[in-house]
């Protein structure tokens, strides 16, 4: 009797247990339109629109309020209100620990249009900055220097694109482990540099998000 | 040491042919058990595995290293699309082609998926692991051995140089990421399979990959805006790989104030040197401390503990194959540059770490062969073999060929090279003829490649090529060229 339960609990439980789950069926994908309402996908891996999106909208919402009262501009471009002060947008610099991959255009034209959508910037066409940089021979982080930034705001100003400011945008993260769960947390800085004075204004957003293993390892830790 | 088989046929044939020679076929009246055995070739047959891996990708290999990578990329596509099961681990080889055939941005996608499927198969699956035990460890999905989850990584940061460099730090990151992640589970698998009241032994020190700060450092530097950056990244690469040959030269330069001079640029030379480890079909004599975790297995499925055995099981072994190359040799304008040195040993990275948990492959095998066997012993029992000599007879044939039916896990990434090279190269600015050539001890040998490469100022230019032996396979990559 000994060896039978032995015998039973090593071979059959394993096979029966094989077999019973063999016979599922392989899932078929499928795929739906979100709806407005709907929310977001939260990524089991890495930050997605659930991330990116509020960052961008808190970070640019806060820059451009900021901004709000401190813009005077100097002349009107036509009855309908104030010049539009022309924003040259250097692209999103990825200092995190993911990969953006093709999230980078995405969060660049979210940016984009927000800004846009303000009554006191205009951003320049992505692809007359990249145009200018590559007629000045130069990378975005370059731009720091006042000499290089003269150069490149004259080449703008060749191809009619004067510019009055630069804005870099940086993405970062902050990761702690613990026990194979972790928790990272995401900001998004915003920095407007004027060209003309070289002052600057900074906004940044932070979201954190928790990478469990399992619903109980969250329910561990949250 | 264990012994590496042959095999002539697919693993199935064999069975099927071993059967039809044990066997008489003929109808026997009041023979109830015939039945019973044939459903049992059925479903041992159906069990088997075919061809092992490493034999698939034999025909993806040689095309590759012929530099055939149209050939080579149909093979491993096709291999993808037969064993769909397996398909990241062609994937593997896929990116590599992709990557030699100048399309760094698609072999930068496809290990993407790789290392996320990966992270995912980490996960046990309940299903597979008592698949597995009744049948091979091929049955479960492959996550990746532990190097090669540090290598899908560290060729993502390749990968990402080569066509755009915006990504390129954040791999770099998890390279390091990873492998302490591995260190941890590694410390933590060691003390659980210790036996209570003792002492956990001590984990061997395992190769650090030193590419992710090598990448940060390299990046830091041409952007010149953190300098201590560049001097913690430098002092990292001569920790983790103490023998690099240029190391302690680049971290003077960072300590110093020795930046590129002016009207100058820099050239990194990355090179996959060599043909990378494999792995091989094996037997092996199960070691004490495989023993000791086949019997926590068999006790988590049952309440018995593992009978004693010696004999050897099949498993998998990491083979470095000898390679003639040992670096490549580079010359700018004519002018001798020097020599590309290792800055990750792919073949002992892979070496040392499937070694670090050998123990629980051998492991796997001995439970697997425990339970296969106490399968046997019980239909022996159902059908009262003692009285029935021919029922006797047909479980003891179909017992062995079970067993013989079982494949060692060779599933594995068969393009890796030896070694992953470095030559940092400070030239003038402007239009440059870059030659590369194979070396050994004994100097350049094989066909020199030359290739143009435009100088910026100031600037970082990647080159990328592969030389599993004398010559270039692909194309060479240069950062500054690539266009979509």
């Amino acid at each position: 009797m000994f060896r039978r339960r032995f015998l039973i609990q090593t071979a059959v439980m394993p096979a029966i247990a094989a077999v019973m789950t063999a016979c599922g069926c392989r899932g078929k994908q499928v795929a739906h339109v979100l709806k407005e309402d709907d929310g977001d996908m939260v990524g089991s891996h890495t930050a997605g629109a659930e991330t990116w999106k509020p960052l961008i909208e808190e970070s640019v919402g806060k820059l451009l309020a900021r901004q709000c009262p401190d813009i005077h501009p100097v002349s009107m471009s036509n009855d309908d209100g104030p010049a539009k002060k022309r924003v040259c947008f250097m692209g999103v610099e990825n200092k995190s620990a993911e990969e953006l991959g093709d999230s980078r255009e995405q969060i660049y034209d979210l940016i984009d249009t927000l800004i846009s959508e303000s009554e006191q910037f205009q951003l320049v066409s992505k692809r007359y900055v990249d145009a200018g940089l590559k007629e000045c021979d130069l990378r975005p982080d370059e731009l720091f220097v006042p000499a290089n930034q003269r150069m490149f705001g004259s080449a703008m100003e060749k191809m009619e694109q004067p510019i009055n400011y630069l804005l870099f945008a940086k993405v970062t993260s902050l990761s702690t482990h613990s026990n194979g769960d972790s928790q990272r947390d995401y900001q998004l800085v915003l920095e407007l540099v004027d060209t003309e004075t070289g002052d600057y204004d900074k906004e940044s957003a932070t979201i954190r998000k928790g990478y469990h293993k399992s619903r109980l390892s969250k329910f561990k830790h949250y | 040491m264990g012994r590496t088989t042959a095999r002539w046929f697919p693993r199935h044939t064999q069975f099927m042919l071993l059967l039809s020679l044990t066997f008489d076929h003929s109808p026997r009246p009041g023979q109830p058990s015939r039945m019973l055995w044939m459903a049992g070739c059925v479903i041992v047959a159906g069990l088997c595995g075919c061809a092992s891996h490493v034999n698939r990708v034999v025909s993806i290999r040689n095309n590759f290293y012929a530099g055939h990578l149209e050939e080579a990329r149909a093979q491993a596509q096709d291999m993808r699309d037969k064993h769909k099961a397996d398909r990241d681990v062609f994937d593997l080889d896929r990116a590599m082609i992709e990557l030699c055939a100048g399309h760094p941005k698609e072999s930068e996608r496809i290990l993407r998926r790789v290392r996320d499927d990966f992270d995912l198969y980490e996960q046990k699956s309940a299903k597979e692991f008592a698949a597995s035990l009744l049948t091979d460890d091929t049955k479960i999905a492959y996550e990746g051995e532990d190097h090669e989850k540090i290598l899908v990584r560290t060729f993502l940061a390749i990968s990402n140089l080569m066509h755009d460099g915006g990504d390129a730090e954040a791999y770099a990151l998890q390279i390091g990421e990873k492998q302490q992640e591995l260190a941890e589970k590694h410390l933590k698998k060691l003390e659980e399979n210790t036996p209570d009241g003792e002492p956990a032994p001590e984990a061997p020190e395992l190769p650090q990959v030193a590419l992710g700060p090598y990448v940060r450092a390299m990046l830091s530097e041409e952007s010149s805006l953190d300098t201590n950056e560049v001097v913690r990244a430098r002092e990292m690469v001569v920790s983790y790989v103490p023998e690099f040959r240029d190391g302690a030269r680049d971290l003077e330069r960072a300590v110093g104030d020795t930046a590129c001079a002016p009207d100058h640029g820099i050239i990194y030379l990355f090179t996959m040197v060599g043909r990378g480890p494999i792995k091989e079909e094996s037997n092996d004599v199960p070691t004490q401390v495989s023993l000791l975790i086949a019997d926590q297995i068999i006790s988590a499925v049952g309440e018995q503990t593992l009978p004693p055995t010696i004999a050897p099981v099949k498993v998998a072994k990491v083979v470095q194959p000898p390679n003639r190359i040992n670096s490549v040799s580079a010359s700018i304008d004519g002018d001798q540059m020097g020599t590309t040195a290792t800055l990750v040993d792919v073949g002992k990275l892979a070496e040392a770490h499937y070694y670090s948990r050998y123990h629980e492959v051998l492991a796997m095998a001995v439970a697997r062969r425990t339970i296969k066997k106490a399968a046997v012993y019980l239909a022996k029992e159902k059908v009262q073999a003692q009285s029935n000599p021919f029922a006797d007879f047909a479980l003891t044939v179909g017992g062995i060929a079970w067993e013989a039916s079982e494949a060692a896990d060779t599933r594995g990434w068969s393009l890796l090279p030896e070694k992953i090279q470095v030559l940092r190269m400070e030239v003038p600015v402007g239009t440059r003829t870059l030659k590369l050539q194979a070396a050994d001890s004994q100097g350049p040998f094989g066909a020199p490649e030359i290739v143009s490469i435009e100088v910026q100022e100031q600037r970082n230019t990647y080159v990328l090529a592969n030389l599993p032996d004398d010559h270039v396979v692909g194309q060479v990559l240069v950062s500054s060229q690539y266009t979509e």
